[in-house]
């Protein structure tokens, strides 16, 4: 890797504004994430950060301001083409799994690399196996996502969005939907994703995971970014009120 | 009053019935191909907000569902005869048309039915949830692949219970073939009827015989839906 390459990020938001109708939800956000990074975006709801995530992968498209990602100029991919190689390399998981109901737990990981990527069916099938084996899911394969538990649901979501082989893995609030058991074996699988060197990008309300994995936490609040840095400053010496009151209600 | 059945015993209204019975069946099944063809591509159009064929489809469907699928058949019937396409038989060397009664019985159900089935598909397709969509799009699927992989077999199952009515519906239909002279199992019986005058026994027959095609009907259907059944998602 040379120089130049370590100090450029892998993705990279630039005064990004984005409204819904009237409503604007990003008024300027500014953020970088290294490759191999861990960041975690915290804040209030209505905050925008959610939509900070599915701005990176194009889901949602933005009124102004630049991403890019590699070498991937986000907003300027329009068709459904063009967001074929990005979104193979930036996976999400979703708060409510977002599973294909009417397949197995197997064929959910394989589809997406067989029919949009084209790859070979006997290959993904076995990256797929050791993928299960990784989130603890072995013997689950012929399940389907109904006939599982919420754990194990969004389990097989990691497991599928590890299964496209991408760069980065956008976390939407992944443990918000489920009971408090549940929790820890996800979050477990993602500490492992994190440890591995995957870049891992996470919305979420688990302070102290944000707290333990992070390289890097950022603090959302009204559409923009109101104070970002490492974890130990931000939970242990906020310097802004509102992220200051945040805490206080959340910790 | 006593029924008298014995007319059932001669082979040429046994001949009458059982041609009659496949000529109804083989319409509904066409008809059945027909109504899915229109009603998945008519589904996807407005699905897709297709400029100009999102309308189309809309006012056609419109047309086909409010209007009695026995003022359709004679419209069709009458303006195919009208237009006069005509085909050369290659093994006699005469002209014979294009539209028969029996196409115009097939298209007819197709279109009636077929209406009604994009509307069926159409609300199968938005109930399958937006999350689910989503899921797909952010693994790379285009919005054609994502109706192909996913809102559609999805959606298409959810469709099953009032599909069945249409193909319920689509057999009984098929019964206004014998007023364009087509010989289905209401011709056979007409026939029948005015041979023997035993009018209120052939009904009979013909009531027990569309009961039993339609029920088989709602069986097969049954069976598609527990054979696709989607465990544990509630359906």
């Amino acid at each position: 890797m040379t120089p130049d390459q370590q100090v450029r990020p892998l993705i990279e938001l630039q005064g990004v504004h984005k409204s819904f109708g009237s409503f604007p939800v990003l008024k300027g956000v500014s953020l970088s994430v290294q490759d191999g990074g861990v960041v975690c975006i915290i804040g209030p709801s209505g905050s925008g950060k959610s939509t900070i995530l599915r701005c990176i992968n194009g889901l949602t498209p933005i009124d102004r301001g630049t991403i890019r990602v590699g070498s991937f100029a986000v907003e300027t991919l329009k068709s459904d083409k063009d967001l074929v190689p990005l979104r193979h390399q930036v996976a999400m998981v979703f708060q409510q799994y977002n599973l294909f109901p009417h397949r197995t737990v197997l064929q959910n990981l394989t589809m997406a690399p067989i029919q949009v990527l084209g790859e070979d069916p006997t290959q993904v099938r076995e990256r797929a196996l050791s993928l299960l084996a990784k989130v603890r899911l072995t013997g689950k394969e012929a399940a389907y996502p109904g006939e599982l538990s919420g754990g194990q649901q969004q389990r097989v979501a990691i497991a599928r969005a590890l299964a496209m082989q991408p760069r980065v893995i956008l976390f939407d609030e992944v443990t918000a939907a489920l009971d408090p058991e549940m929790v820890s074996e996800v979050l477990s699988v993602i500490r492992d994703l994190a440890r591995e060197g995957m870049t891992c990008v996470l919305v979420t309300h688990e302070m102290r995971f944000a707290e333990e994995v992070a390289d890097e936490v950022f603090f959302t609040d009204r559409g923009v970014i109101v104070e970002h840095g490492p974890p130990s400053t931000i939970f242990k010496a906020p310097g802004d009120e509102r992220l200051k009151s945040f805490l206080e209600k959340v910790l | 009053m006593t029924l008298d059945f014995s007319w059932l015993a001669d082979p040429l209204y046994q001949q009458w019935l059982l041609r009659g019975l496949g000529t109804t069946i083989l319409m509904s099944l066409l008809g059945i191909v027909l109504m899915f063809i229109i009603g998945i591509a008519g589904a996807a159009c407005i699905h897709f907000r297709l400029p100009v064929l999102e309308t189309l489809t809309t006012i056609l469907v419109e047309l086909f569902r409010n209007t009695p699928p026995l003022v359709q058949l004679f419209f069709l019937y009458f303006m195919l005869s009208e237009i006069g396409l005509t085909l050369t038989d290659s093994a006699t060397g005469r002209s014979i048309p294009l539209f028969s009664g029996f196409t115009c019985v097939v298209l007819s159900l197709g279109l009636y039915n077929g209406a009604i089935a994009v509307e069926i598909i159409r609300s199968g397709l938005l109930a399958v949830p937006s999350q689910t969509v989503e899921g797909a799009r952010s693994l790379g699927y285009s919005r054609l692949q994502t109706f192909r992989h996913v809102e559609l077999p999805i959606g298409l199952r959810m469709s099953i219970p009032a599909m069945t009515n249409n193909v319920v519906s689509l057999i009984k239909t098929s019964s206004q073939a014998v007023l364009v002279a087509v010989a289905d199992i209401m011709y056979g019986a007409t026939q029948i009827m005015l041979e023997t005058f035993r009018n209120l026994e052939v009904m009979i027959l013909i009531w027990i015989i569309y009961v039993v095609i339609a029920s088989l009907a709602v069986v097969a259907a049954r069976r598609i839906a527990a054979a696709v059944r989607i465990p544990g998602y509630g359906m």
